[in-house]
């Protein structure tokens, strides 16, 4: 599958079977959609001009670069594990309107993981590892700063089976940075891989949902602390990660309010939530497309200034990318990641934390539901048959299992609204890609 | 005329599991695949690319 495509009148060919990028003029834009049953007025391209883009698409073909055969099965999966999600509290010194964790309780009594259980996941992951080196913890909740003493426990512990067992163990940490303070801050440059840093952006539009159990917004308890936070941080890795919602729909003003904040490793994802006055709709869906634009002019505005910075979505590495085996699998969830609530039950991903049909046992059982397990090992790229057509989707990989499951009923069948912003991240990315090279010419 | 922009570098390795779970990169909602890298290739082949 060949998706040519213009954006702002650069007229791009991406390769979905090789994942190769190449630009090209407007006729042989035309022409190419043309020979793909496009309606395209090609009747002022001159029969040398059509010699030309032939002997050029002959030359990208010879090369395996065009209209190359794409990979349909791939022989996967392990059933080692890779990675933990744990959910080291359950509740939450924030009550954000929009948070899929029912503000950090989880549709549940709000509770903390004990130590010991922190510790037997920890044990779990590693006797299910296999000949996995490398593991990754992350300390999520509701809010896992308030439960600090237990996270440095915990990490101490994993650092000790580092030893007896020869696994290496990646630590990551989501915060709200409310309790950001100059312990956690050293522990973090310490021991965490990456942190992700919640920030909405502008402090009207991050007050207006991220509020206090008070009430009020808590903008300006926090934008210190991250500041101080990702001044200390050096070259590791961090993301100031906000949410839009129907409400900001601006939200290239968020973003590049971040980057003006110091912050140059950024992401800012739609909303996921049944809220009606929140939730992002198809109505919206045009909107968030030209959002999506006009965030990349001002991107790459403040790239030629020599003020890039990095925004999550509009990275796409086509030469150094991922491998076929993540492009299919993807996340991994409820195979090889898995999530752990405070009393050690295991479910696919934290976003599906709670609903007892993804119940998959307990780390003090040590099992894992073989079924449950079986649906999610042999879901992958190639059972979303949605996908099939999609130009995206080796870049997406069919989506996120739990937002498909929420939004359709079903893991294997995407949600369209995810997919139109997918797909219009993609293309700009592949703009972006283009752009920089120019501009580094 | 038709000039290409990238094209996926040969892979001496590939499936090797070492890079981080995309679920925890950037977001843990919409995290994507395909705006990351091979953590090994950046590593071993390009260790001074950006990261982050």
């Amino acid at each position: 599958m060949v998706h040519i495509f213009n954006y702002k009148n650069n007229y791009y060919i991406y390769d979905v079977g090789s994942g190769s990028l190449h630009e090209c003029d407007e006729n042989t834009a035309k022409y190419l959609l043309a020979q793909q049953g496009e309606k395209v007025d090609i009747s002022t391209i001159t029969e040398e001009e059509i010699k030309e883009i032939e002997e050029g698409v002959a030359a990208l073909k010879k090369e395996g670069l065009y209209e190359k055969e794409e990979i349909s099965a791939y022989p996967m999966k392990s059933g080692d594990v890779k990675a933990l999600c744990l959910h080291i509290c359950h509740d939450c010194n924030l009550r954000c309107r929009y948070c899929f964790a029912d503000e950090g309780a989880y549709h549940a009594q709000r509770e903390f993981m004990s130590e010991q259980t922190a510790k037997r996941a920890i044990d779990f992951l590693i006797e299910n590892s296999g000949n996995r080196k490398i593991l990754e913890a992350d300390f999520f909740g509701g809010e896992p700063l308030m439960c600090l003493k237990t996270i440095k426990n915990v990490v101490a512990y994993a650092r000790e089976r580092e030893k007896q067992t020869g696994k290496k163990f990646l630590f990551t940490t989501t915060t709200n940075a409310l309790l950001l303070n100059d312990e956690a801050i050293e522990f973090f440059n310490a021991e965490m891989e990456n942190v992700v840093l919640s920030l909405d952006g502008r402090k009207e539009v991050h007050d207006a949902i991220r509020k206090t159990v008070n009430g009020k917004g808590s903008f300006d308890l926090v934008i210190n602390n991250v500041k101080k936070f990702v001044q200390s941080r050096g070259d590791k890795s961090y993301y100031v990660r906000g949410t839009f919602t129907s409400k900001n729909l601006d939200f290239s003003n968020d973003v590049i309010f971040l980057a003006e904040n110091g912050f140059d490793s950024i992401s800012m994802e739609p909303v996921v939530t049944p809220i009606e006055d929140l939730a992002i709709k198809e109505e919206h869906l045009s909107s968030i497309c030209n959002e999506y634009e006009n965030l990349c002019e001002k991107y790459l505005d403040k790239y030629k200034k020599g003020e890039g910075f990095n925004f999550f979505h509009f990275n796409i590495d086509l030469e150094g990318g991922p491998c076929l085996s993540k492009r299919v699998s993807a996340c991994g969830a409820g195979n090889e990641y898995f999530s752990v609530t405070p009393n050690g039950d295991i479910y696919p991903c934290h976003q599906f934390a709670g609903e007892e049909k993804f119940l998959m046992g307990n780390v003090y059982e040590g099992k894992i539901n073989a079924d449950i397990r079986k649906q999610f090992a042999t879901s992958c790229l190639f059972t979303r048959k949605k996908c099939d057509g999609c130009f995206a989707k080796f870049i997406c990989s069919g989506g996120c299992s739990a937002n498909n499951y929420h939004y359709t009923g079903d893991i294997e069948t995407p949600y369209e609204i995810t997919c139109e912003m997918m797909k219009k991240r993609a293309e700009i990315a592949m703009h972006i890609l283009a752009e920089k090279k120019r501009i580094k010419k | 005329m038709i000039k290409t922009i990238a094209k996926p570098a040969e892979r001496k390795i590939t499936a090797c599991g070492e890079c981080r779970s995309t679920c925890q990169s950037a977001c843990k909602t919409s995290c994507t695949v395909g705006n990351q890298s091979c953590e090994r290739i950046t590593r071993e082949e390009r260790p001074d690319k950006e990261t982050k």
